[in-house]
């Protein structure tokens, strides 16, 4: 239960480390405990980070650039949900700068049996199932890392 | 001096910053090639990277050109930039 003490910024255990592993000695460790001393390192951290005008903007570039990442993987997962339907090749260009092509492959356009809607639609209704999973995932990160600074801000 | 040391250092931190963001979601496009059995080609200045699932045939043949790397890169330093410079100017001392 200690260990999880080293969680805490430096300057916090200089000043209270003391106080908090006598407390920690005198009460009885658990589940509860420990998730307790987790919350309030993200709390003593949020503390540290948003007393500092440059750790504070780093923080927010950090989270800025998460977002980006995690709606770009929204986007390459949208695109190949949308490309899918499509027989013809989809581009994602925007004036003279072409992004990403988008292909059916080969195999699917071969030979008469392939070709048959019949062999084809199950397979494209197949391909639905681990996007939208994909997509459903994907959306609730964004969710929960636009909602964590908030979160944050209400922990005590 | 010491302004132009501290310039710098924040510029190569971004940078160093926005290629570790880049990483992240390199290896996200390598875990949907894996689930969504794509072929994946990532151009990046001339050279490709290509990814593709070795015991299934890809049923999508995605390409990813220079522009959509290099804007890529862009949108997420661009994004991290926007985030701190937002915050760096409405930040106010924990009352």
């Amino acid at each position: 239960m200690k260990g999880l003490l080293r969680l805490y910024p430096r300057s916090w255990r200089k000043r209270y480390g003391a106080e908090l592993e006598d407390l920690v000695d005198r009460t009885p460790g658990g589940v509860g405990v420990a998730l307790d001393l987790v919350i309030g390192a993200a709390v003593a951290y949020r503390d540290v980070i948003g007393g500092n005008r440059i750790l504070a903007a780093a923080g927010a570039c950090l989270h800025g650039m998460s977002v980006a990442v995690l709606v770009q993987a929204i986007g390459f997962v949208t695109l190949i949900l949308i490309a899918q339907r499509s027989e013809n090749p989809t581009d994602l260009r925007l004036g003279p700068f072409d992004f990403a092509t988008v292909t059916r492959s080969g195999y699917l356009l071969q030979g008469p049996e392939l070709r048959s809607p019949v062999t084809v639609l199950p397979l494209i209704i197949q391909g639905w199932i681990p996007e939208a999973a994909l997509l459903l995932v994907l959306t609730l990160a964004l969710a929960a890392v636009l909602a964590a600074p908030r979160l944050l801000r209400g922990l005590r | 001096m010491s302004r132009m040391t501290a310039a710098v250092s924040a510029v190569l931190l971004l940078v160093v910053a926005a290629a570790v963001a880049q990483a992240g979601l390199l290896g996200l496009l390598v875990l949907f090639t894996s689930i969504l059995r794509l072929y994946l080609v990532i151009e990046i200045a001339g050279h490709y990277l290509q990814m593709s699932p070795l015991d299934v045939p890809s049923f999508l043949q995605v390409g990813i050109r220079n522009a959509g790397t290099i804007g890529s890169f862009v949108l997420t330093l661009a994004s991290g930039l926007g985030a701190a410079a937002y915050r760096y100017r409405r930040w106010r001392p924990v009352s």
